[in-house]
């Protein structure tokens, strides 16, 4: 077997962002259910919330291929 | 069934499925053109023509089946697709969003139809074709619609930034539409389309593999490998048409982006 | 921004959360190569990047 520990690390920070998009979703998704009016005011927040998330996934996926 | 004749001639020990498994030797003679990819799109084209053909041929009040089904596809990328999407004016990029979503999803379910069993666009250079189709297509109507200047600037400088920003957010934005877009459209479907593959040809491989071990042990537990299998297979059903449904969706996404004056 | 094309905005944030981080670690990476350090603009790069594909996604999709 080869390869390199790199993408294992990526693989569990892969994790962190993972369970906080799910959050901002669920939370998202539940706001909306109860009280459908407020979409407009929830989803930039949601939007920003996964940028933010996102951006720490794609983060350790650049970092996991360069850093030596 | 390439991958039955990889084990055994491998010998002992399994050997996991791997990219090799996508390089699929020619069908007739030594030429790149009639590999099995290559023959499945063609043969696609011809199934969809004939289908299309049949199916619009005798157009009545009172469908019957076969003009059912042909309207119920075309009527579900038109009201749902490009009407919902695209709003006005939608009716000229009906032929195209119908033609792609036809094409990659008849293409992509040739990974579960048998005897065919290998989904077209887990070769990359066809995803790279037709999200060079619609980069061409939604920059065109872009520049049709607003002119080449304002078109770009409307790309490049965002209103109601402060100017040095500018510096910041002018590359990311030329970067964003004229590499990522069509890069990530064609990337999403072959890595889909890839992946499932791949999935299939571990389990049924496999379960093959255990089958045809000496062990009884392995023998007995192989119907599981090959039951995970054909769950797969409607999952890869399920994602098949998803990703047809995705690129169809995102080409007009972007069609109707390239459409909307952002000032 | 209409709200019925949420996937559409997803995938777009991405898009643009890539290309940030392409563009400004790839000039930092650049740097570093030109400059011999040793990663130092690459990390700056990247922040930098990150921080911009944010702003940029609070202005497409953040303001009201």
């Amino acid at each position: 077997m080869h390869g390199t520990l790199n993408l294992v690390g990526y693989g569990l920070s892969a994790i962190g962002p993972a369970i906080a998009t799910g959050l901002i979703f669920a939370a998202y998704i539940n706001g909306v259910a109860r009280q459908p009016e407020s979409r407009n005011v929830l989803q930039p927040i949601a939007f920003l919330g996964f940028a933010l998330a996102e951006a720490l996934a794609l983060f350790g996926l650049v970092l996991a291929f360069v850093l030596k | 069934m390439h991958i039955t004749g990889h084990l055994v001639a491998s010998g002992p020990g399994f050997v996991p499925p791997s990219t090799s498994d996508f390089n699929l030797p020619s069908i007739v003679g030594h030429s790149a053109y009639t590999t099995k990819p290559v023959v499945a799109v063609f043969f696609s084209i011809i199934l969809i023509s004939v289908f299309f053909i049949l199916a619009s041929r005798k157009a009545a009040v009172v469908p019957g089946k076969l003009q059912f089904a042909g309207e119920s596809i075309y009527g579900f990328v038109r009201k749902d697709l490009a009407q919902e999407i695209i709003g006005s004016g939608f009716l000229a990029y009906v032929p195209f969003l119908f033609t792609l979503f036809v094409f990659v999803l008849v293409n992509n379910l040739f990974g579960i139809i048998p005897f065919i069993q290998f989904p077209t666009m887990s070769h990359v250079s066809f995803p790279y074709v037709l999200a060079i189709f619609t980069f061409v297509i939604f920059h065109a109507i872009g520049i049709k619609k607003q002119g080449v200047v304002k078109y770009l600037k409307g790309i490049a400088f965002l209103p109601g930034v402060p100017k040095f920003a500018y510096i910041l957010l002018t590359p990311i934005e030329i970067a964003t539409y004229f590499l990522i877009r069509p890069v990530t459209l064609s990337l999403r479907l072959f890595a889909n389309m890839f992946a499932g593959h791949l999935l299939l040809l571990v389990f049924i491989g496999g379960g093959d593999y255990m089958l045809h071990d000496t062990h009884l042990f392995m023998k007995i537990l192989s119907p599981f490998s090959f039951g995970f299998g054909i769950v797969m297979t409607f999952f890869e059903f399920m994602v098949q048409c998803l990703q047809a449904y995705i690129i169809t969706l995102l080409s007009a996404l972007f069609i109707a982006g390239a459409l909307v004056d952002e000032h | 921004m209409a709200s019925n094309n949420e996937e559409g905005a997803l995938w777009s944030i991405m898009g643009y959360l890539i290309s940030g981080l392409l563009i400004w670690g790839g000039i930092g990476f650049g740097l570093d190569h030109w400059l011999h350090t040793h990663h130092y603009f690459f990390l700056g790069g990247l922040l930098l990047g990150a921080g911009a594909s944010i702003y940029l996604v609070w202005l497409r999709f953040g303001r009201q």
